[in-house]
């Protein structure tokens, strides 16, 4: 064989903690996936919604806003947890990831915790009409993937502690975080949507 | 520009295979060969599961061109002709044409960005071993009498609590769930990969195009298959298995909102499945006309404005729901637009043929017939589109006309192009290239035989999804045209089959590249090993084969003891990190087995989702636990 004109990439990192490694970009599709789903589902609400005149059409029967508002705070305050971790993870800080891991998955349970309360007591079931159809999935669909987030940080946080610092893990809790972000920032319009909406605007139309 | 240096050592080819050799070998037995996580071996079985439904969905087609062929016949009933036409339009679209594509994309994008395997190579098999478990739910229900029957969109209320007694519908259901997930997951990691490991020096403006159309389809179907879930899942399954009320008028659902929700899918539907036949359509044109694409940004710029338009044109499915005329209007010309970039694409590739110098092998005359019959598609396109004819073609055959004009015409000829085209790299020899021409003659009268007559016979006022008519109506000799048609393409496939099953063994070895084509999957070996090449390229052109050697260059470097492969920049696909991918595993089809049986439960009673949601999470950690002590992962 002649000589060869070639590149070398040896001296190249074996990992990226950040947006150029190809599970970040898997993980920002899952959001997109999710996001695409919500907002189909946001269109739904207000299609149904314009087509009757009154909103909820058993007035009486309005989600308590109170637990889903603590439900709220708390989700913002444990992206502290998110952010924190994942700098951590990008500077090899392993104290620090494991500290900060904790931390928004405390916060994150609690909002569970508050959540199962809240649905506990919310005035109407899935089968009452489509108001309750429409709020039973959404509260569904996002607890669904809030808790595969939890589960998904939780088992980070075991593999953390038994000791495993290495690339894979720092990646996965760079991108738990992103994933994180993003299940938190689409509840927001959610919850104004179902909480605030029937509220704000309640007159017929 | 990608810096290369002139080496004046000899890379040891022979050793780095070896050691590539070991590191990508699939593990042995059965267990084993569940745990392949290759994309040749992913891809090609997506390849040939999607053909045996290929031809489960043509013996349905017949059974019904059987039924049809004349007046009052007996031979099926109205209720097996409802389960037959809707297995068959939901085989055609879920099961084959939208699995097959991605399959062809698994196998051939790795190649032509010159790399080793798709970015999530579990996810991959994962997604495989859905498609397959929910299209054998399906078939389950076909020979157990729970086949759907309320059409390939089922639209309640037929298929609502009220109406769709049975578990057919939740059949239907469930097996969207199924197949969307799979097309979630290819889309996914398809993405992934053509953003981030190309091979350095393949800037955006050197991507194949068959890679710009799987890089569109795949988004397309990022922003279409949640749609169907929520049709699907929230609309039927939970209306039908626990009392919601989204198609439930009485409390305030509304039927309506299904369709919007479907089409707001099933139109992009079409584009997922007619967009890599537009990339393949490219790469045999190319290949076979010997030089570069006419007009390459105006051909990505068509694909990618296709993409968008796609969304907008939902509503024309719903011309006839009595929707305000300024929402009409609207859509009536999103749909016209789309015969623009459909236009300037064939327009492109007219031009590439003119300047070329054309080699008319199997593959150019599928490209040939594949022009001819998607424009005639595409007209009726242009009529349906518009209003007044729309109302009055509405649910005839002239619609079951253009459809398949437009399907078959715009997606299956290309593919079946594709095949002759990369046979040689499928299986290492030829495909034979007389028995290819003859499939094609027969593929192409039959269908016209089979499909011409049909916009006759929907202008004279035969409706769709009806087992029988009278002898009175005329519609007799068309019809039993048509059904004649049937039988041609049935022999035009079965052509095609003996082809395939003799070249595999009998045809002549073809080497790395025997079309002298440009595109760097002619590269790697035919068929390809299972890390593709044995040094990565580096590409200094759109068409790397075509390039002066001394300009193209190897990447050295990566390593060969294991799995790795290079991710480069979004733009200029410059080397970033090295990455390694992991290994084969068995979880992918654990968690799926897992996943499916809530699945399938839940078909039966809504708490089946406790255990799929246990299930899957139990299989995904067991998938992402390391398997080396810690502290060692490297």
């Amino acid at each position: 064989m002649t000589a060869q004109r070639t590149l070398d990439v040896s001296h190249l990192p074996d990992h990226s903690i950040s947006s150029e490694a190809p599970l970040w970009w898997g993980q920002m599709l899952l959001a997109a996936i999710e996001g695409t789903m919500f907002a189909i589902l946001i269109a739904m609400y207000f299609y149904y919604r314009l087509s009757l005149d009154v909103w909820p059409p058993r007035p009486t029967e309005l989600p308590p806003v109170l637990l889903p508002t603590i439900v709220l705070v708390l989700l913002i305050v444990s992206c502290l947890g998110s952010y924190r971790a994942s700098e951590a993870a990008k500077g090899d800080d392993r104290g620090g990831m494991s500290r900060w891991l904790l931390f928004n998955l405390g916060f994150g349970l609690a909002a569970m915790l508050a959540r199962g309360f809240e649905w506990a007591a919310l005035p109407f079931t899935w089968a009452a009409d489509i108001h309750g159809s429409l709020v039973w999935t959404i509260l569904a669909l996002h607890t669904l993937d809030v808790a595969a987030d939890l589960i998904f940080t939780a088992v980070l946080l075991v593999l953390l502690r038994q000791g495993y610092h290495g690339p894979r893990q720092r990646l996965g809790v760079h991108v738990d975080s992103v994933v994180w972000y993003f299940l938190v920032l689409i509840w927001i319009p959610l919850y104004v949507v179902i909480y605030w909406g029937p509220r704000l605007v309640r007159a017929p139309r | 520009m990608i810096p290369l240096v002139e080496t004046s050592r000899e890379l040891d080819e022979e050793q780095e295979r070896r050691t590539l050799e070991r590191a990508w070998r699939h593990p042995g037995g059965l267990v084993g060969w569940c745990s392949y996580t290759t994309h040749q071996a992913i891809g090609m079985r997506y390849i040939v599961t999607a053909f045996v439904f290929l031809l489960a969905g043509g013996v349905e087609a017949l059974l019904m061109r059987l039924q049809l062929a004349r007046p009052e016949n007996g031979f099926l009933g109205p209720d097996r002709y409802n389960q037959i036409f809707t297995t068959h339009g939901s085989t055609m679209m879920f099961l084959f044409a939208v699995p097959m594509m991605e399959g062809m994309g698994i196998y051939l994008v790795p190649l032509m960005l010159g790399t080793r395997n798709v970015a999530f190579p579990r996810l991959n098999a994962f997604g495989y071993w859905m498609y397959l478990i929910g299209g054998l739910f399906l078939y389950w229900g076909v020979f157990t009498n729970t086949a759907p029957d309320v059409g390939w969109f089922a639209y309640p209320p037929l298929s609502g609590p009220q109406f769709g007694i049975g578990k057919r519908v939740d059949f239907w259901a469930q097996m969207i769930t199924f197949t969307e997930i799979s097309a979630l997951c290819v889309a996914t990691e398809l993405i992934a990969t053509i953003l981030k490991m190309r091979a350095p020096g393949m800037s955006l403006n050197r991507i194949p195009l068959f890679c710009w159309a799987m890089l569109v389809q795949s988004f397309m179907v990022i922003f279409a298959m949640p749609a169907v879930m929520l049709a699907s899942n929230i609309f039927l399954l939970t209306d039908r298995t626990v009392g919601t009320h989204f198609t439930n008028p009485a409390e305030g659902g509304d039927p309506l909102l299904y369709q919007h929700v479907f089409w707001f899918f099933g139109h992009p539907e079409v584009y997922i499945i007619f967009i890599p036949a537009l990339g393949m359509v490219s790469s045999i044109v190319d290949t076979h006309t010997r030089r570069a694409i006419f007009g390459y940004p105006a051909m990505v710029l068509s694909m990618a404005a296709t993409g968008f338009i796609g969304f907008g044109l939902w509503v024309h499915h719903m011309f006839a729901t009595g929707l305000p005329q300024i929402g009409e209007a609207y859509f009536t010309a999103a749909s016209m637009m789309i015969a623009i970039t459909s236009g300037v694409q064939i327009f492109c590739w007219l031009a590439t043929m003119w300047s070329g110098r054309i080699r008319m092998t199997a593959a150019m005359h599928f490209v040939f017939g594949f022009v001819a019959i998607f424009v005639l598609g595409g007209l009726t396109g242009v009529m349906l589109a518009s209003i007044p004819i729309d109302l009055q073609v509405h649910d005839t055959f002239f619609v079951v006309a253009h459809f398949h004009y437009v399907l078959i015409g715009g997606a299956l000829f290309p593919l079946f192009g594709a095949f002759h085209h990369w046979f040689p790299k499928f299986t290492g020899r030829m495909i034979g290239e007389t028995a290819g021409k003859a499939t094609f003659w027969l593929l192409f009268l039959g269908f016209n035989l089979t499909f011409f007559p049909m916009h006759i016979l929907g202008l004279k006022g035969m409706t769709r999804r009806i087992y029988t008519y009278q002898p009175e109506m005329g519609w007799g000799p068309a019809n039993l045209l048509a059904s004649i048609g049937a039988f041609v393409i049935l022999c035009g496939g079965l052509l095609f089959l003996s082809n395939v099953i003799r070249s595999r063994r009998h045809g002549a070895p073809a080497g790395a590249d025997p079309w002298a084509s440009g595109t760097l999957e002619w590269a790697a070996d035919s068929p390809p090993a299972n890390y593709n090449f044995v040094y990565l390229p580096v590409v200094p052109g759109r068409y790397p084969l075509w390039t002066d050697p001394k300009q193209r260059g190897l990447v050295t470097g990566v390593r060969a003891d294991r799995r790795e492969v290079l991710v480069t920049t979004i733009m200029d696909a410059a080397p970033h990190h090295r990455y390694p991918l992991p290994g084969p595993s068995i979880w992918p089809l654990l968690t799926a087995a897992g996943v499916s049986a809530g699945l399938i439960w839940a078909v039966y009673q809504f708490s089946g989702y406790y255990p799929a949601i246990a299930l899957g999470t139990a299989g995904l950690i067991g998938w992402f636990w390391p398997r080396t002590p810690a502290g060692d992962e490297r």
